[in-house]
């Protein structure tokens, strides 16, 4: 093969900005997470492992650990039944299909932000559209902002309104890969349509589904934007996950080296569990199946 | 289905002599009256067309009516906004726009916005096409270790990226610039451009280069000439994920920014909601605003959008 130097050069260029410019901030978080850095203009000192000592003695930091697990796994499981829902039924044939299916979409190329406020609008405890509906039947509104269950409930509703739909997305492709001729093997071998669904259309999705969940995970596990629109946290930290209290002690507290250490911390965890889950379901095993 | 189970045996059977045609279907099935039995399925069939439909209807609701529900409350005149909850209101009042554009940055936070987005998709597809294209034609070791660290350094936390960019920026004197903020959006746009253009660019043959080579290109010559023009669908959906990453995002712009002036659109609503008078109005109206030039791509380049999200455009 042929190399022309300007490929050569231009390739290492690039690679050297985007190491420069992605991996140098992360060595620099892991850095900063072994010194105290009190404020962004003071001196750094080094204080060793100071800081993951007194992050993983603090109670705040489990509970924001397992808030965070129980947001992301309710949100994971109910994007992938209620978006193996859709999609079944965007499968099937009906007029005005392709509409229909880019409508299905739409919410998720909708900014965080937008979606949060539109929700914060319509749930908002004096002029909302809930309490408006609630209202005429003769029921209050409650301030779902104030209970630890509503508050964590109206996350997971939001995060599975915004991302459901690229769960649709990926399950639509899936299905097209299925062989039809298992479905009529299945209908021979007198299965219903419950039967097939469970025996062809699942396994038929599995590559699919392994991929999404992981991928729907990380980010679910890594969300700040749409926890922090919506609740800040409360009421009494019972929304605080790991990424809220990043940073919270990097910018409200000016705690940079714990809030970089919160932050290693919750990155080692993850990269463990997508370890276990890849020993789990090897994605390369899975692709075989396509 | 059914004809499998009745053609096959009675078709084969029937012609050996001697022997009776055997009958898998149970007779009551066949022996009453047809009439019932075709009327039966025929509502059988009505009812599961009518369901589909309704079920339709049902995911159309609930995913756009979230968006309706924004749209038609920022033309509502804000004495009647907490008040009026009808779904239709007719005529339009545009006076949360007016005051919108009036009262707040906006103009100069879209202006941001705009560069941020137009910024991002530039420098991520040149850098992105030249990293991807070397990943595929040049000859090195850890090719797949490169390949594989963008697909992860697209999962890594915000957080990890921003608290020490936010240190950092300090030191170069980019905080509170929008080229610090630039820096930060090609920081997530760029793993996930070089993923998509390498896949893109790893089932493009080879021999169309290696033709225009033969025909006098250098290799450089034949990539600009050659393989870019090619590879426009994707370098199409690298930009668009690219500009809706920037666009979108919050947590870089919340961080590294401080100035009013210099606040990029999502960042900018959300203040306008804290402000101290409560300015419903105003802040859906911008959402709305914000919302509108991406439902103008998406309407033009749906085919992008979903090519995208199935190479493992991952967004959020």
């Amino acid at each position: 093969m042929v190399q022309d130097w300007r490929i050569v050069a231009l390739f290492i260029g690039s690679i050297v900005l985007l190491g420069v410019i992605i991996g140098g901030p992360l060595i620099y978080a892991i850095m900063l997470s072994f010194y105290s850095a009190k404020s962004f203009i003071g001196e750094l000192q080094w204080v060793g492992l100071k800081n993951y000592t007194s992050a993983l003695q603090d109670p705040l930091f489990w509970l924001s650990f397992t808030n965070g697990l129980i947001i992301a796994i309710s949100a994971i499981v109910l994007q992938v039944v209620l978006g193996v829902g859709i999609a079944m039924v965007l499968n099937k044939r009906f007029l005005g299909q392709t509409v229909v299916r880019a409508i299905a979409i739409l919410p998720y190329f909708l900014p965080t932000v937008v979606a949060c406020l539109i929700a914060q609008w319509m749930l908002d405890p004096n002029y909302g559209l809930l309490k408006s509906i609630l209202a005429s039947i003769g029921a209050g509104m409650p301030d779902w902002s104030s209970h630890a269950f509503t508050a964590r409930g109206t996350i997971v509703l939001v995060s599975v309104w915004l991302w459901t739909p690229f769960v649709v997305t990926c399950v639509l492709a899936g299905l097209q890969t299925i062989p039809t001729q298992l479905y009529e093997a299945a209908r021979v071998d007198g299965a219903g349509a419950w039967r097939q669904f469970w025996h062809v259309t699942i396994p038929g999705l599995r590559s699919v589904l392994i991929v999404v969940i992981l991928l729907r995970g990380i980010w679910m596990f890594n969300k700040f934007d749409l926890i922090w629109l919506l609740t800040k946290g409360g009421p009494l930290n019972q929304t605080e996950t790991l990424p809220t209290l990043a940073y919270r002690k990097s910018f409200l507290e000016f705690n940079l080296g714990g809030g970089a250490a919160v932050a290693t911390i919750s990155f080692l965890i993850l990269a463990g569990v997508i370890l276990v889950y890849l020993r789990l379901f090897p994605i390369d095993d899975a692709k075989q199946g396509r | 289905m059914k004809s499998h189970v009745e053609r096959l045996p009675i078709d084969s059977d029937a012609q050996v002599p001697g022997r009776e045609p055997i009958r898998y279907q149970p007779s009551s099935r066949y022996g009453k009256g047809v009439q019932e039995k075709t009327f039966w399925k025929s509502f059988k069939k009505c009812s599961m067309k009518f369901g589909l439909y309704i079920a339709v209807l049902a995911i159309c609701l609930y995913s756009f009516f979230p968006i309706y529900w924004m749209m038609i409350s920022s033309v509502r005149p804000s004495q009647r906004l907490f008040l009026d909850s009808s779904l239709v209101f007719w005529p339009p009042d545009f006076s949360s726009y007016v005051s919108l554009f009036q009262q707040t940055n906006y103009i100069a936070n879209f202006i941001n916005s705009v560069l941020m987005a137009v910024g991002t998709i530039v420098v991520s597809i040149v850098l992105s096409a030249f990293v991807a294209y070397g990943a595929t034609r040049l000859r090195f070791r850890g090719k797949t270790t490169l390949v594989a660290s963008m697909l992860f350094a697209y999962m890594f936390p915000p957080l990890m990226l921003a608290i020490p960019m936010a240190a950092a920026f300090r030191s170069f004197g980019l905080t509170d610039t929008l080229w610090g903020l630039l820096i930060a959006h090609l920081a997530i746009s760029l793993p996930l451009a070089v993923w998509l253009l390498w896949g893109f660019f790893k089932s493009m043959p080879f021999d169309l280069e290696e033709a225009a080579m033969v025909d006098g290109c250098s290799q450089f010559e034949a990539f600009i000439k050659v393989v870019l023009p090619l590879s426009a669908p994707g370098l199409i959906t690298v930009a668009i994920f690219s500009f809706l990453l920037s666009w979108a995002d919050y947590v870089f712009a919340l961080i590294l920014i401080m100035s009013d002036q210099r606040k990029t659109l999502p960042v900018a609503l959300e203040s306008l909601l804290g402000a101290h008078d409560l300015r419903w109005g105003e802040v859906l109206a911008g959402a709305s605003l914000i919302a509108l030039p991406l439902f103008l791509i998406f309407i033009f380049c749906y085919r992008y959008f979903v090519a995208g999200l199935s190479a493992g455009a991952v967004k959020g």
